[in-house]
């Protein structure tokens, strides 16, 4: 919509002001590496970080949540779980901003997800623009999520001693009018923000082979490759690839009863395509009993299931699953390899 | 059932250091309304009476005696259900180390010129001497495991032990992966359930939970060579808690 421009220490305060109203959220270093934590002082952002080990969806779908309380006492009475408060998501990347894009599309349509949605609603996102690869396994350039045009409330581009402030939606101008002294940006301001875009380009490789418009026709083609076999050889079935992945959204549901046998709440905790129990039902039968039909299940929804579904791509290029793989499964790996076969067999 | 209507569960000890039991007395500080669920007729680590009338034994320890056996035994023959408490009993666990020695080194190691008066053989699991119905693993248990195992049989439902790895809870907990902090974890194919304490205060995963049903053996052993272990360090890591399981894995394998 707008440009405006926030200094870096008028930065500070807006997150301080932010604070007495929000809960904030952002990344912050932990143990050598980054997550997105609830802050309680602006000092303990870190607006460079590189990547962080789970993406900042577990504030909009937690890995574990109480759904609702009951009890089986006067014929069953629910109680709502205590309301999520106001919340201020920072320094989210574009790769996860698609993400959460595509997160709100499966909630939003279908069966609509209360939980999730209410939580959504009071949600505001500050995105931040990358300017350097956060590491060799992002691919981001390749899967299209680079940059971003929508799915902000605002989107900050980092100028040095200052943030150009990209106003994405009406809430996010309150909020900068709010608690922001923002000036509006002069034309210096935008030759530099312009000069640091086109700048950060060239830095960022392309790392598929092919267009990813062509993913998900390789993927269709390449149900009986004896690719599936050698990951399934490979994979631990741990599900670190799908617990940091920034689109995966299955979960499982599990009622906890009191001692007294009376009283319970149902909860739902994130779960995996890739865990051996996954896909059992009812009687026993399990629908992707090998590892190699679970990693097969794990990448056409990637790059293709979830796409015809929800019109997003399932893979933002975050590098995510890469970094947390032990063996070296890597979606640029498997994309490029089944490319690769499909060129050689064509 | 007692004239209360609570079911009576009874505590047996066997080969073990009892540490589950205690964790068993301590989750009750947490949970004092499970005896209002259930009545303790026996638990010799937390009361003096003695009642043999239990529906549900709780067991924890190997059997590493041929005395051990008749008790066992006996206790089958009582309670409806019988639960394997924590590693010893699930899995033998490290009292099944004794086996990687000659068992008359090990009699005397332990109790020198009078080894002869001490029975004792090779550590087993409860399951190889008795049919088992459920197992609530760890080294010690997980106190919180223990009171939701204990209201699913209350409700007649399977207990909720998990059958996914560790580095599941690992990876919600946003724990560094042992792996990239250049050490080794069993991690991957150790049953979950414990919040993955271990490698969230820093150690890794030895596999005190046993495994999970289908763990990948052969990717991990190739992880742990590519990290640089010997077929020896391997072996080591390997038999800290689940020395009965890989032996009777290679005797299957001959």
């Amino acid at each position: 919509m707008s440009l405006t421009i926030l200094p870096k220490p008028a930065f500070q305060e807006f997150v301080s002001r932010m604070l007495a109203d929000y809960r904030v959220a952002g990344p912050t270093p932990k143990n050598g590496a980054y997550v997105f934590e609830e802050i309680h002082d602006a000092s303990e952002l870190r607006m460079d970080y590189p990547t962080t080990l789970l993406p900042p969806k577990k504030f909009l779908l937690p890995t574990r949540e109480v759904l609702f309380k009951y009890t089986r006492q006067n014929g069953g009475v629910l109680q709502d779980p205590p309301e999520s408060p106001p919340t201020v998501i920072l320094g989210v990347h574009t790769c996860d901003l698609h993400a959460i894009q595509l997160l709100d599309t499966v909630f939003s349509s279908g069966q609509y997800d209360l939980h999730y949605m209410n939580r959504r609603k009071k949600t505001l996102i500050i995105s931040i623009e990358c300017l350097n690869p956060c590491d060799e396994h992002s691919f981001c350039k390749s899967m299209g999520t680079l940059t971003a045009d929508e799915g902000y409330d605002l989107h900050l581009t980092d100028l040095g001693d200052r943030y150009a402030v990209d106003i994405g939606t009406q809430a996010g101008e309150q909020l900068l009018a709010k608690y922001a002294n923002a000036r509006a940006a002069d034309k210096e301001d935008i030759q530099q923000l312009n000069a640091v875009i086109s700048a950060k380009w060239p830095k960022f490789p392309y790392r598929l082979d092919f267009d990813v418009s062509e993913l998900p026709s390789i993927l269709e083609l390449s149900m009986k490759s004896p690719l599936w076999q050698e990951l399934g050889d490979r994979c631990l079935a741990c599900a670190a690839c799908t617990n940091v992945c920034p689109t995966c959204f299955c979960f499982d549901v599990k009622d906890e009863v009191e001692l007294n046998l009376v009283d319970g709440q149902r909860v739902r905790q994130w779960d995996s395509c890739q865990l051996d129990e996954f896909a059992t039902v009812a009687g026993g039968h399990n629908f992707r009993a090998s590892r190699a039909l679970r990693q097969r299940h794990r990448f056409m929804r990637k790059g293709k299931y979830i796409l015809d579904a929800h019109k997003h791509l399932g893979c933002v290029g975050c590098g995510r699953c890469a970094r947390a793989c032990i063996v070296d499964i890597t979606p640029v790996g498997v994309f490029n390899e089944l490319y690769r076969q499909q060129e050689a067999g064509s | 059932m007692s004239a209360n209507g609570k079911p009576k569960i009874a505590f047996f000890d066997f080969t073990s250091c009892e540490g589950c039991q205690l964790t068993v007395v301590d989750s009750l500080q947490d949970h004092p309304e499970l005896l209002n669920a259930v009545e303790i007729v026996q638990f010799r680590e937390a009361m003096s009476e003695k009642g043999e009338d239990y529906q549900i034994a709780f067991i924890e320890g190997s059997c590493t005696r041929q005395s051990d056996e008749a008790r066992l035994k006996a206790i089958r023959e009582q309670a409806s259900i019988v639960i394997a408490l924590g590693a010893c009993a699930h899995l033998a666990g490290v009292n099944a180390l004794k086996a990687l020695h000659p068992l008359e080194d090990v009699r005397k190691y332990v109790y020198g010129d009078k080894w002869e008066w001490y029975e004792t053989y090779d550590a087993r699991p409860i399951e190889a001497v008795i049919p088992v119905d459920f197992a609530i693993p760890g080294c010690p248990i997980d106190r919180n495991e223990f009171i939701a195992v204990v209201k699913a049989l209350l409700l007649g439902k399977k207990p909720p032990i998990p059958d996914y790895p560790v580095c599941v809870e690992c990876r919600l907990k946003e724990n560094i992966c042992m792996y990239t902090k250049g050490k080794v974890c069993l991690g991957p194919v150790t049953r979950a359930g414990c919040g993955a304490i271990c490698p969230t205060y820093g150690s890794s995963c030895e596999a005190c939970r046993g495994f999970i049903t289908n763990p990948n053996q052969d990717s991990m052993k190739d992880v742990l060579e590519e990290a640089g272990l010997s077929v020896e360090d391997i072996t080591a890591i390997y038999t800290m808690f689940t020395t009965y399981q890989v032996r009777e894995k290679l005797l299957q394998k001959g």
